[in-house]
């Protein structure tokens, strides 16, 4: 026979243990409000919304034209905080003595955004009413844009990423992505300049020429790291020929390249 | 074998370099000029997102060194006449590459001259890989 102390915390135990098994699913799912449907529920998927006014689905690849270049570089007369000027001015320091600094990427860090965008390999682009998948052939780092009207996860629970959290909407014929969450570090934005927990990037997409270009201007504030708002433009256009594949960064391939173990690396 | 230092800057038609090496910096690399080795091919790997050629070459000491050369993604070494089994362990070959500019042996790859004399070099843009507008050299980290 069982003590009424004894059933009593085998209750207590017991719950307990139901508490977890049901909040399980929920922990693990981008921490949504419980109740709320995920991105691929056919219930959500379902709910009316107003057409998109364009389909992004499909391979792009960054390049091509003129005013384009891959790299998010801070405007003329740009000013960082004394902490990101410390890393600016060793990256100038390294770069004239022919040195890399701090070449993470070089070191299978993550990319990142926005520098993720701009890699020389196509991204995969798909999209759902309620969300779009963005997949970069290179290391497959994956984007998620929801796109279902849920906020932004409380700074103060979010796994940080390097890709951030971004939640889109449809302005017009404009999406504006708002990504935020970022991860306080090994995340460059350019050469010396870093991104910080701060990093706050939207994104302007526009479908041009045809369906055949993507537009993205690019707002940057990082208060951590410089003053004010960096914008820039970048274009993407479709690859109908290419299909994205299984990229890694490996150790046992990476000490293989002279770029990433020469001693004149700056770490 | 041979070692053989092609030193002043060599144009090679390399337009491709930018395409190849931007999803990281090589600015530890001296564009500029050319390199070439004779040597036994210790390892070729055909990998994602670079492949590398490591070949043993004797230095004018006698001294045998591991060259390792930084090549580009498969996608763009088969428009190329590439392919996995192209170069074996082995093979006596010659390696044209772009050297470190610290010195250390290794560099940028450019091309191999097989024992058969074929002539393999890398990067011409294959489905969807025209060439970016990137700068020519990649000059800092990213």
């Amino acid at each position: 026979m069982l003590g009424k102390s004894q059933i009593v915390r085998s209750v207590t135990v017991s719950l307990i243990a139901l508490t977890f098994a049901v909040a399980a699913p929920n922990l693990s799912a981008q921490f949504q409000p419980p109740g709320s449907l995920g991105a691929l529920a056919p219930a959500n998927i379902a709910k009316p919304r107003p057409a998109a006014p364009f389909n992004l689905t499909g391979t792009w690849l960054h390049g091509g034209g003129t005013n384009n270049g891959f790299r998010f570089s801070p405007p003329a007369g740009f000013k960082l905080t004394p902490e990101a000027q410390v890393h600016y001015n060793a990256a100038q320091k390294a770069q004239a003595e022919g040195k890399v600094y701090r070449d993470d990427i070089g070191q299978c860090w993550p990319a990142g955004l926005p520098v993720i965008m701009t890699r020389v390999w196509p991204i995969a682009m798909v999209q759902m009413p309620t969300v779009i998948y963005m997949i970069s052939e290179f290391m497959n780092s994956l984007r998620i844009i929801y796109m279902d009207g849920r906020p932004h996860t409380d700074p103060d629970i979010a796994v940080r990423s390097f890709n951030g959290e971004s939640i889109g909407r449809w302005e017009k014929d404009t999406l504006v992505i708002d990504t935020t969450n970022f991860v306080p570090d090994h995340h460059w934005i350019d050469s010396g300049i870093p991104g910080s927990d701060a990093l706050h990037i939207v994104e302007r997409v526009q479908m041009i020429d045809n369906g055949n270009t993507l537009s993205i201007e690019y707002a940057l504030t990082d208060p951590k790291s410089w003053e004010g708002e960096w914008k820039m433009t970048k274009r993407w256009r479709r690859v109908d020929e290419r299909d994205i594949a299984e990229v890694s960064c490996l150790p046992d391939l990476n000490e293989h390249m002279p770029t990433t173990q020469s001693k004149n690396n700056v770490r | 074998m041979k070692r053989m230092l092609v030193a002043g800057s060599v144009v090679v038609a390399l337009c491709i370099a930018s395409s190849a090496y931007a999803h990281h910096s090589a600015a530890n690399v001296d564009t500029t000029k050319s390199i070439t080795v004779e040597g036994i091919v210790k390892q070729f790997k055909w990998a994602n997102p670079h492949s590398w050629l490591q070949i043993e070459v004797v230095n004018s000491k006698g001294v045998a060194e591991l060259w390792d050369f930084e090549m580009t993604s498969p996608a763009l070494l088969v428009p190329s006449g590439w392919k996995a089994t192209s170069v074996k362990a082995g093979e006596k070959v010659k390696v044209v590459g772009r050297p470190l500019k610290s010195g250390e042996p290794g560099g940028l790859f450019v091309s191999v001259t097989l024992p058969s004399g074929q002539v393999l070099s890398q990067g011409g843009p294959g489905p969807g890989y025209a060439a970016p507008t990137a700068p020519a050299t990649p000059a800092t980290p990213r």
